[in-house]
């Protein structure tokens, strides 16, 4: 069904220019979009009517599933996350669904176990833990 | 998955907005790209095109001789959403159809779980119909499903994507009410 055979996320092979790009986390791009929409609603009396389906349908998705409301957990998701050599693509994934154990986590970005790299079962393990922290104290 | 973009675009102004300088001129051109990148609505390569988040830069304007309108290069960031295929991701079911059903994650709402691809489940005709399993909470209309991307296609005409998705793996299938989602 795709064109491209070789794409494949599971294995990270989902292209040069998106394995560099930044990806965002379904709570940062909520963050984000609230924003310019508080902003419309300042200047339009009927907001809703000034942003794209595209715009409106990705709002409601990423309020509806986002793990961390609060702006400083999303901040501090980020940057522990980012501590585990993570691809950008890895990263977002895992603070996307935030896998509760370590099989888990595995069958959630394959990736993260494959030949070479340097994540064992108990480096996954605290990151997992460091994560459900956060949670915690929001 | 949602990506940050950085992209050079060419905004073209009408002749008539460009009477007033300075501030006004910037407006004309913002206002112009914000139109062209909602009209825009997705590319393949890039997904589905969300917002504008920064006005890098612009350049120098070049007029177009037959019409008079101004031709300006700009650098602009802002966010698309992709799926790609081996991606996992949550999508909430919006029709339930004999052979499988519709899922719909973000502006995308062509993902087709067939009933395949959902060992163990069957198919219950109702009022609402559903699809049920001896080991595993039923899928329905307004359920959250966390599937794995099988296949992806970009639709030029519509400017769409369409993406086939699968349960088959671990920790695939519907999403728990007690989970601290909402």
């Amino acid at each position: 069904m795709s064109g491209e055979e070789e794409e494949n996320a599971a294995e990270l092979k989902i292209g040069d220019e998106f394995l560099k790009a930044k990806c965002l986390m379904n709570c940062e791009v909520a963050i984000i979009l609230d924003h310019k929409y508080e902003q419309l609603q300042q200047t339009s009396d009927d907001p809703m009517n000034q942003v794209s389906q595209v715009f409106e349908k990705s709002l409601q998705y990423v309020k509806r599933f986002s793990r961390y409301k609060n702006p400083d957990a999303v901040r501090q998701v980020r940057e522990i996350l980012s501590r585990y050599q993570l691809a950008e693509f890895e990263l977002c994934v895992l603070g996307n669904l935030c896998p509760e154990t370590v099989e888990e986590a595995i069958a959630m970005v394959p990736s993260i176990k494959t030949r070479g790299r340097a994540h064992d079962d108990e480096a996954i393990e605290k990151m997992l833990n460091d994560l459900s922290l956060i949670k915690k104290f929001e | 998955m949602f990506l940050k973009v950085k992209l050079p675009w060419n905004v073209v102004v009408p002749a008539e907005n460009l009477d007033a300088k300075g501030p006004m001129l910037q407006r004309s051109i913002v206002i112009r790209l914000l139109d062209d990148f909602a009209r825009r609505k997705a590319t393949k390569d890039l997904g589905y095109f969300l917002a504008v988040t920064t006005l890098e830069n612009i350049g120098e304007g070049r007029v177009r001789e037959n019409t008079g309108e101004v031709l300006f290069p700009v650098v602009f960031s802002g966010i698309t959403f992709k799926i790609f295929r081996g991606e996992v991701l949550d999508g909430t079911v919006h029709k339930v159809l004999k052979h499988g059903v519709f899922l719909k994650c973000g502006p995308v709402e062509n993902i087709y779980l067939t009933c395949s691809k959902m060992p163990d489940y069957r198919y219950v005709q109702a009022e609402n119909p559903v699809f049920l399993s001896e080991k595993n909470p039923k899928i329905e209309k307004d359920v959250v499903v966390r599937v794995i991307v099988i296949g992806t296609k970009w639709l030029e005409a519509e400017r769409e994507f369409q993406a086939l998705v699968s349960l088959e793996g671990d920790f695939l299938g519907p999403v728990s009410c007690e989970n601290p989602l909402d």
